[in-house]
This record gives C-alpha cells, sequence and structure tokens, in this order.
C-alpha cells in the first residue's frame, strides 16, 4: 500500500486535543475503513459511576451503617497491596476493600476470547532489584520465584519470564531484533544512541555523597538534592538538547519508551523521570539476563490477583463508588459507599481509611481547604485494543516476537498475547494481538483529549487501530475477525517537569484527617509502574499498622 | 555439462540463415532488439534444463538432451523461415509474441503438469522443440528485415554481436541472480515479457504497423497481462509444484491443520514419509532408529509397566515397546489426528506398524504434548519423547527445561527418559545443548547416538530422574531385533571426537538457544 506514515505522523503529533481524531481519521490517506463484519465493542473504566461523584446529589442517602477496622479504598495495585501488607502485619484487623469496577486490579485489567487470555492494561514487570527485599518476599509468596541461586540471585519461574524472541522493530521495511534501532541506522546516529546507553549504564551506577543511588525505584529512595531538583523542572527533550543529542533515531526510541511508560513523549517528561525510566532499571536474576522482563497472558494481572488471593480474609466490595470520607465527633472516620448493584447507601464507622485512588478521586473525597496540596497530575487517555486475526502477523525479517513495534509510528504496537502460551505447536496461523496506544494529549487541556476519547465511536476507534496494523502488515487489516477496544480516560500518570521533585507531590502524601486517612497511589509517586504502586500500598499499610499499634 | 561447444553450434545455425531483403527502418531499435531476443532465447534454453535437472535427476543428459532438442529445433526454426514472405515486420511482432507465451509459460507448465502427466519427457521435449523453432524463426527475420539498411558484411557482424552479448548476459545473470532471486517460474514469466515488449516497441516505433496496430496493441496488452498473472501466482504454482516434486511415487498425500503429510514409494518398496518435506523415516532403515530410541531404555527397566510416548504417531516406537509382554499401558500423545488415523487405518504402513495402533493396550490422545502434561496426573515408568527437531521457536518450547521439569513430574521414582535430539554430527551444539538442559533441569543424562543411514549420525539422551547407572545389559531384549543388541547399545555411549561434547547454553523459554544453535547448524543442509 502507499505509505502515508510521514503525513499520518504528523497529523498524529499535531494532533492536539481538539484535532486528534480529525487529524487521524478524516483525512490520512489509505486508511483502512473499519469492516462491519468485524465483532466487538468499546469499554471503558467505569467512568458514569465514577463521574457521580460529581453529582453527589443523585446517589440515595445511606440506608444501613457498618463499622469495620481499616476501610481501603480503590482496588487497584495499591490498594490490594495495602490489603496484603496489613493482612501481614496485623492479621486480626478487619479490612473492607471497596472498588468501583466490577474486578480489583485497576490498570492490571485483563480479559479473554476464544484463543487465549489478555492484557487491557499493565501487562509486565521488569526483573525487580534485588535490594527490593518487600517485593521479593511478595513474588516468592506468589510463586513467582521459585528459589535463590548459589549467587543469591532469584530464581525466577522459567514461564512467567518473557519467552523469547521477545521484541522486534519494523525499520526500513524490515523486522530487526530488538527495539533500539539499528539495521541500516548511520553510524553516527548508531554512536549516538551508544553514547545515550553508556550515560544511562553510568547513571544507573551513580551514588550520591550518602552512598544511595541517584535513580532507584521506588522513587523516593533515590538520593535527592538541588541538581536532582534541577533535573526534575527540566524537560527530557532539553536535556537532550542541552546534551547534544539530535538523533532522529534516538529520539524516536526515546519518545517511544517514555509514551510506553508515561503516555507522553520526551518533551512532556521531566528530565530526571527520563533518566531515571534508564537507570533504575537495577534488576538481576539467577536465571534470566538484566534486561528481561516478567509477563502473563492476563498481563499484571496476574500481579493483581496474587495480592489479591495473600490478602486474607477481608471483604472485597465490587461497583462501589464512595462518595463521602469525614472524621465523625468520637474519633472514627465515616465512609459513604453507594452500591451500584443493590443501588443502596451504606454508613461505614472506621478507626483508619487507605485512600488508594487516583488524585481526582482523592481530592474530592478529601476536606476542601486553602492549603489543600496544588497536585495537578496528567493523565493521557489510552487506547487498548485486542484484536483476533486469522492470519501469521509475519513479514520480512525477524518473526512474530512478544513485543511488535513499528518505527515511527504514533501508536505503540502490539503485543503477542498468545507469546507465553506453554504449548508446543501453533494450532493455525491466527494471533490474538494487544495492540497499545498512548493518545497525544495537550498538557494545558488534559480534559479535552480524554472528551475527544469518550466522544469517538468504536468505527472511529477500530479505523485508527486497522490503519496501524495495514502499516505494519499490509493486507492483515482484511483478517481482523473480531476487535475489543478499551478507552481509558485516565491512563497513568506522567512525570512531568516538577511533578516528582515538587512540594505538591511531597504535601499531598502526609496523612490526613487527623492522620487517619493515608493515601496510596502512584499519583503520589509520578511514575505509574507495578513497583510504585506496590510501594505506595506498602506505605499506607504500614502508617495504619504503627498507628493502630499505638492506639 | 558441454555447453560451450552446443553453444557455438547453435551460433553456427544462426548464421547459416540468412534471406531476401525488404526495406525497414531504424536499425539500431531491431539491433537492441537482437540483444533481449538472445537473452531471452538462451534463458528459456537454461530454464528447461534446469527444470528437467530438477524433475527427472541426472543433470548432464537433462542439459544433453534439452539443448540439442532445442538447437536442432532452432535450425527447423531458421529453415521454415524461408516460407515467411509479405509484412515481414508484422510476422516478427507475431512471432515476439508468441515467443513470449510459450517461453513465459514453459516453467509454470512444466512445473506444474509433472505431477500429472502420463509421460513428462513427451511434453518437456514438445515444448523445448516448440520453443527453439520459435526462437530460430527470430535471427533469420531480422536479417531479412535490415538487409537493406546495411552492407552484408556489416549487418552481420552487428547482428551477431548484439546475439553474443545478449547470450553472455544471460548465462551470467541466471545462475547468479535469477535462480536465486525469482526462481526458475517467475524467470520464465518475466523474460516471456520481455519478448512481448520487443513486440509492443517494434508495434510503436514503425509507421508501417499502422494499419494493424490496434489490433495487435489489444494482443500485447492481453499477453502481458497473461504473463503478469502468472508472477502474481507463481509462488502457489512454485509451492504446490515443488510439494509435489520427491524422488518416488507420491502415494499419499494432506494437507492438515497441522502440518502437509506426504507418503512416497519406490519400486523397491521403500515407503517414505515427509512432514512438511521433512524425512521423517524410511521403511528401509527406520528400525534403527525406533529401536535405538526404546531399547536402551526398556532393557535398563524390565519392570516398566506404564509408556508415555510423546509424538511418534506412526506407531513405530510402540510396536518395539509391545515387544515387551510386561508393558501394561501406552499412552501415545500426537498432535495431529490425521497422522495416527493414517498409521491405524493405511495397509502398508499398518504392515510397518505391526498394527500396533489398534493394540488394546495403546490409548492414544490428540493433543498438543505440552498442554497435555501440564494437566495430566499419571506417573510414568519410562516417557519416550519424540518430538520433531527444534526448527522454530514454538517446538523450541518441548526442548527447555520449564518443559523437562513438567517431564519429570510426570516420572514415577526411578523412572527415565528418552529424547531424540537432532544430529550430533551436524548439529553438535544443538545436540548437546539438549543433553545439558536436561542436566539443568534435574535430570542425570546419558548422551548416546545411533547410526541411521537416511539420516546419518543421530542422537538421543536417555536421562533417569535420580542418578544412577545405566546398565546396557539391564535386561533381556526382545527376540528378533535387527540392531540393537547388548553390545551395540554399550557402544552407542561411545562419542568420537567429531561428535564429542561442547560447551553450550541451557535451553530455556526466555532464551530458546536451542533453536538457534539449530538453525546455525542445520541452516547450510538447507533443512530444518
Amino acid at each position: 500500500m502507499s505509505l502515508p506514515r510521514r503525513q499520518f505522523l504528523t497529523q498524529a503529533s499535531a494532533g492536539l486535543a481538539g484535532t486528534l481524531l480529525a487529524g487521524l481519521l478524516g483525512s490520512a490517506p489509505g486508511c483502512v475503513p473499519a469492516r462491519s463484519a468485524v465483532r466487538g465493542q468499546v469499554r471503558g473504566a467505569g467512568a458514569k459511576l465514577g463521574h457521580l461523584l460529581r453529582e453527589p446529589h443523585k446517589i440515595p442517602s445511606p440506608t444501613r451503617t457498618e463499622e469495620i477496622d481499616v476501610v481501603i479504598i480503590g482496588g487497584g495495585v495499591s490498594g490490594l497491596a495495602a490489603r496484603r501488607e496489613l493482612h501481614r502485619l496485623v492479621p486480626t484487623l478487619r479490612t473492607l476493600l471497596l472498588e468501583l469496577e466490577p474486578e480489583v486490579g485497576g490498570n492490571a485489567a485483563t480479559g479473554h476470547n476464544a484463543r487465549t487470555a489478555y492484557p487491557w492494561g499493565a501487562h509486565y514487570l521488569p526483573l525487580p532489584d534485588e535490594r527490593d527485599h518487600d517485593l521479593l518476599a511478595f513474588l516468592k509468596e506468589a510463586k513467582i520465584i521459585t528459589g535463590y541461586g548459589p549467587d543469591n540471585l532469584p530464581i525466577y519461574d522459567e514461564t512467567a519470564l518473557c519467552h523469547d524472541p521477545a521484541e522486534r522493530l519494523l525499520l526500513h521495511g524490515h523486522w530487526q531484533p530488538g527495539l533500539v534501532p539499528e539495521a541500516g541506522v548511520p553510524a553516527a546516529d548508531r554512536a549516538e544512541i551508544a553514547r545515550f546507553l553508556a550515560e544511562v549504564e553510568r547513571l544507573r551506577h551513580a551514588t550520591g555523597p550518602d552512598g544511595r543511588d541517584l535513580f532507584r525505584l521506588p522513587l523516593d529512595l533515590s538520593f535527592t538534592d538541588a541538581a536532582t531538583q534541577q533535573l526534575d523542572q527540566q524537560s527530557m527533550a532539553d536535556w537532550l538538547a542541552a546534551h547534544g543529542y539530535r538523533s532522529e533515531y534516538l529520539r524516536w526510541y526515546l519518545d517511544y519508551s517514555y509514551r510506553d511508560d508515561f503516555g507522553v513523549p520526551a518533551a512532556q517528561v521531566s528530565a530526571w523521570a527520563g533518566l531515571h525510566y534508564f537507570a533504575a532499571r537495577k534488576g538481576r536474576a539467577h536465571n534470566a539476563p538484566a534486561d528481561a522482563v516478567l509477563t502473563w497472558p492476563t498481563g499484571n494481572h496476574h500481579l493483581a490477583e496474587a495480592l489479591r488471593h495473600l490478602g486474607g480474609p477481608g471483604r472485597i466490595q465490587l461497583h462501589t463508588v464512595v462518595f463521602g470520607l469525614q472524621e465523625v465527633a468520637d474519633g472514627h472516620l465515616e465512609v459513604l459507599a453507594f452500591d451500584d448493584r443493590t443501588q443502596q447507601s451504606t454508613r461505614i464507622r472506621t478507626q483508619q481509611v487507605v485512600l488508594a485512588t487516583p488524585w481526582h478521586v482523592s481530592k474530592h473525597l478529601l476536606p476542601t481547604s486553602a492549603a489543600a496540596p496544588a497536585l495537578a497530575p496528567l493523565h493521557a487517555p489510552w487506547l487498548v485494543a485486542n484484536l483476533v486475526v486469522d492470519d501469521y502477523p509475519g513479514g520480512p525479517g525477524q518473526p512474530l516476537c512478544w513485543d511488535n513495534v513499528r518505527y515511527g509510528s504514533p501508536a505503540l504496537g502490539y503485543i503477542d498475547a498468545e507469546h507465553q502460551a506453554l504449548r508446543g505447536f501453533e494450532p493455525d496461523g491466527g494471533r490474538s494481538l494487544t495492540f497499545y496506544w498512548a493518545l497525544p494529549t495537550d498538557l494545558a487541556n488534559p480534559a479535552a483529549a480524554r472528551r475527544h476519547a469518550f466522544a469517538s465511536t468504536y468505527h472511529d476507534w477500530l479505523t485508527l487501530v486497522l490503519t496501524e496494523l495495514d502499516l505494519m502488515h499490509p493486507g492483515l487489516a482484511d483478517r481482523v475477525q473480531a476487535a475489543e477496544l478499551w478507552v481509558w480516560g485516565h491512563g497513568m500518570v506522567a512525570p512531568t517537569p516538577g511533578y516528582v521533585w515538587g512540594a505538591a507531590r511531597q504535601q499531598a502524601r502526609q496523612p490526613h484527617l487527623g492522620g487517619r486517612v493515608h493515601l496510596a497511589h502512584t499519583d503520589l509517586s509520578g511514575v505509574s509502574v507495578f513497583e510504585e504502586a506496590f510501594h505506595q500500598g506498602l506505605r499506607a499499610a504500614r502508617a495504619v499498622a504503627q498507628r493502630a499499634a499505638a492506639s | 555439462m558441454g555447453e560451450g561447444s552446443l553453444l557455438a553450434r547453435r551460433r553456427r545455425a544462426r548464421a547459416a540463415a540468412s534471406a531476401p531483403a525488404e526495406g525497414a527502418p531504424r536499425p539500431a531499435l531491431l539491433l537492441g532488439s537482437v540483444a533481449v531476443i538472445a537473452t531471452c532465447g538462451l534463458l528459456y534454453e537454461l530454464i528447461a534444463g534446469t527444470l528437467a535437472s530438477y524433475l527427472l535427476g541426472d543433470s548432464v543428459t537433462q542439459f544433453s538432451t534439452v539443448i540439442g532438442v532445442y538447437l536442432f529445433s532452432m535450425g527447423v526454426g531458421s529453415w521454415l523461415s524461408r516460407y515467411l514472405g509479405g509484412q515481414l515486420l508484422r510476422w516478427f511482432i507475431r512471432l515476439e509474441i508468441l515467443v513470449g507465451l510459450v517461453g513465459g509459460a514453459s516453467a509454470p507448465l512444466l512445473f506444474g503438469l509433472f505431477a500429472h502427466v502420463g509421460s513428462f519427457r513427451v511434453l518437456l521435449y514438445g515444448l523445448v522443440g516448440l520453443l527453439g523453432a520459435l526462437v530460430g524463426l527470430e535471427i533469420p527475420l531480422l536479417l531479412r528485415i535490415l538487409q537493406g539498411r546495411l552492407a552484408f558484411k556489416e549487418l552481420v557482424a552487428r547482428v551477431f554481436t548484439f546475439d553474443y552479448v545478449g547470450s553472455l548476459l544471460a548465462a551470467v545473470i541466471f545462475p547468479l541472480v535469477l535462480v536465486p532471486r525469482l526462481g526458475l517460474v517467475r524467470t520464465a514469466l518475466l523474460f516471456g515479457a520481455l519478448n512481448v515488449v520487443v513486440a509492443g516497441v517494434s508495434l510503436l516505433s514503425f509507421d508501417e504497423t499502422k494499419p494493424y496496430r490496434r489490433r495487435y496493441l489489444g494482443a500485447i496488452v492481453l499477453a502481458l497481462l497473461a504473463l503478469g498473472a502468472g508472477v502474481v501466482g507463481a509462488e502457489r504454482i512454485q509451492r504446490y509444484a515443488e510439494g509435489e516434486v520427491f524422488q518416488d511415487t507420491v502415494i499419499y498425500a494432506q494437507s492438515t491443520p497441522y502440518q502437509r503429510l506426504v507418503l512416497t514409494g519406490n519400486h523397491r518398496g521403500e515407503l517414505r514419509l515427509f512432514l512438511n518435506g521433512n524425512l521423517q523415516f524410511s521403511s528401509a532403515d527406520e528400525y534403527r532408529y525406533h529401536e535405538a530410541l526404546v531399547h536402551p531404555a526398556m532393557q535398563d527397566r524390565p519392570r516398566a509397566r506404564q509408556i508415555l510416548v510423546l509424538g511418534g504417531g506412526d506407531g513405530l516406537a510402540v510396536r518395539e515397546l509391545l515387544k515387551y509382554p510386561q508393558v501394561q499401558r501406552i499412552r501415545l500423545i500426537d498432535l495431529d489426528p490425521a497422522m495416527t488415523k493414517l498409521f491405524k487405518s493405511n495397509q502398508l504402513l499398518r504392515e510397518l506398524n505391526h498394527n500396533s495402533l489398534h493394540s488394546p493396550k495403546v490409548d492414544i490422545h490428540n493433543a498438543d504434548a505440552y498442554a497435555w502434561l501440564r494437566q495430566d496426573t499419571t506417573r510414568y515408568d519410562v516417557v519416550l519423547v519424540d518430538f520433531p527437531d527444534p526448527g522454530n521457536y514454538s517446538i523450541g518450547k518441548l526442548y527447555t527445561t520449564a518443559f523437562y521439569q513438567t517431564l519429570r513430574q510426570r516420572l514415577r521414582p526411578g523412572g527415565l527418559v528418552v529424547v531424540q535430539a537432532t544430529s550430533p554430527y551436524i548439529a553438535r551444539r544443538a545436540y548437546w545443548c539438549v543433553v545439558h538442559t536436561m542436566a539443568a533441569s534435574g535430570f542425570s543424562p546419558v548422551p548416546y547416538h545411533a547410526y541411521v543411514p537416511s539420516f546419518g549420525e543421530w542422537g538421543y539422551v536417555l536421562a533417569q530422574a535420580q542418578p544412577g547407572t545405566w546398565r546396557p545389559d539391564g535386561g533381556p531384549l526382545p527376540a528378533g531385533l535387527r540392531y540393537a543388541t547388548p553390545k551395540v547399545i554399550g557402544q552407542m555411549r561411545a562419542f568420537p571426537p567429531d561428535m564429542g561434547e561442547v560447551p553450550t547454553e541451557v535451553n530455556q523459554l526466555n532464551n530458546q538457544a536451542l533453536v538457534r544453535y539449530f538453525e546455525e547448524e542445520w541452516g547450510p543442509y538447507g533443512n530444518g
């Protein structure tokens, strides 16, 4: 087919909120019209129920009262990690977890079709830092670490390590192994890429005067000083320009990496976070190289499910929106919750609360005051598409891998959802593919991108995905049998300049309502990865346990 | 192949042909056409010769006869050219269209009809003769067209210079570029189209063609479309045709959702099974392969009752297992129902496997071995693993530590596993990688090998769940074996230096080291 890539790209990157879909869909030549034969629907996180928060008068008043030791609001990874940690520390505490969605897991959502289970969001965990004993202990308990080698490094369940071949990049019409552009890349560009990778490798081992790593996960363990602040204020794009990194190939690779983890490109990421992305990866294993990742057919829902399973007998109530949180006279807290299935509201009296919701929810529940933290996390909208194709997505060069990316694409490529299948033969040429697309968003008006995202129809999104698929595999768009789509209005937090080491984040992390409400969410880290969410939950749970022990 | 002298004779045949004059403009254009048609003419000859060698074997004979028939037919064509009169240019254009169509269709026709015509040689030489006669007409006709425009000595000098230049070009690009890049079918179609283009250029360059230009242009466009359609379909033609090209007669062929099964036979009564074009066994020597797979393990475990066979839907390993009366149950897991059905139903194959798949001791499950093993709860005394070679990432998963650990849990205390592990002679690192992978999975592996003429040196790994010794004289061997004896089994463990142990990585799901070794080592053999 003709190659509308350049025009397509221009339109995509120029696609500020208002022109996003018009630009991507309306006039791109070579657009593949969505076929009416393709089955599927568009879903999304429970925005309708969640948005009830904006109109509390529509919610019926509580008709019953309940009492519990600790209420955890939000069943994403932070909330589930807090629940498990509380169960470990104080098994006698009675907990209740309230979740808006029909399932726990948050971004680590999963679904399935006739072929396979597939992820709807977060779907892998890089090998954790071997010093992260809390995380390693959890992975051991979840049987993802099966033991330790003679070198004291963890042995990971081989079936959970991303199978080989892991990654390929469509570059210059040919699939090369690995995502760092190499094949046919001019020597000057390759030298620049090598220089950048050497620099982040140096930073990976760099420590501050007190011996702490400059870059560490969870990020609050990193060494900080004035230089950290300065790096954090600067955008990664500016840092790259200031350090003489001009290679288009390098810039694309970095933009791709940041869009994949943060939802936004280098221009919208702080330089500190941009370097942290590479320099904080220090995982090691006895049975895998340092750059290995853990992944499952259900994505990180596997981890969420393990956290839930190890979280004790505390009740989990789904389909429930919390619309009130206040201190009552006797030093207790009162949580008002509306159950969408029974259409009834409950007043829950409790000692302490873990508020494990994104900031745009938390700030509605916390008391408004002039001193409220000025935290304004940017969440890019995301599109995830799970497609079933009845033909093998091959192409010239490296065969199908776990992660398959097109150089220059505004999307993030797809993963083979069947990659981790334990079988020795492929039953047929077909495949289930999971497409990821962090939609361009405008720092000044992120809500506009979200509104457009929600206003677009199944047909609009499908056209977008099929056009991209056709650029990766000409003709494959005709072989799509089913396409399930998920639009995340608030995908994940982006570490924009000043966010991670600014005052607002530190302030927002403090306990609220007399030290009884503990916040736990990656919005309070600035980097939305499993490790951060896990430690957010641990931090909150430990604060709860400490206070419970004191009282 | 003696082409030099034959080609020289062909030139003399052309030189002998020259004929009366007729005026024609633009000698340069027509001389350019000489180079093109000379290239095409030699290519058709080379294609026919190569194709005949592919399909019939014995390349010296095929090339000699094809070139001989072609040159003789060119002489016939030259002689016939005297009967062409009137508008010579019009004849030339007709001729080029015809040469393009016949030459272009030659390779697809020969490939496609090979398996379907009674006498392939009649088709081959008929087509070569027709093509030769048509090509033989070309140069005499051109000489006559150019005759009035140039002095005779100039004419002969120039025409033959271009003719030989075109031939040299064809002879060089055919083996170096065309065959490796395009293949025979597409090369023929492409050069057929070039002949038609020569017709088109001649048609449009000369005023005298005006009266019939429109009609001929239509014919040229149709011819080009037909050849273009052939190029598009060339992949299928070639795949289809080569799928039918086996040394012996194809007795049975079936495409299943999993593979293509082809069974061939020959006058010696030898059956061969090919899966996706790879030889699985020859009835002449499969007993060596299967005796070496089964008996070293079974004579070491004389009390083995529960046996699992993974792969091996041909029932030949089961045939050997059934020679042990103490065996109570043999569970066979083979992916492809068509495979087990074929070996249960076909008379020749039932004779070969002694009807083993109908034994009441055997239960057959058609399932993916890995998926089956993960849900299986039975424990076995002996497991025979007879998978295809690890030629791709999917099959590679069946040779990993993860798989072997799953397998190990299915063994009874004291149980053992035997794995076929490709050739330690050709794929030395691949073979030792399997040995090391089994060791890393908690087994005590014992490497051994056997010589199977159809395959060459073949490697196996016998692996015990608990450390122990393997005794080649452990128990009695069944009567009537043709290969395995206690002494031969003892010798199987000796590896000469050229197949000796080499350090390798351990094959894991996350590195697929084995597939890489296998590809590197088998790559030069064009197998896999």
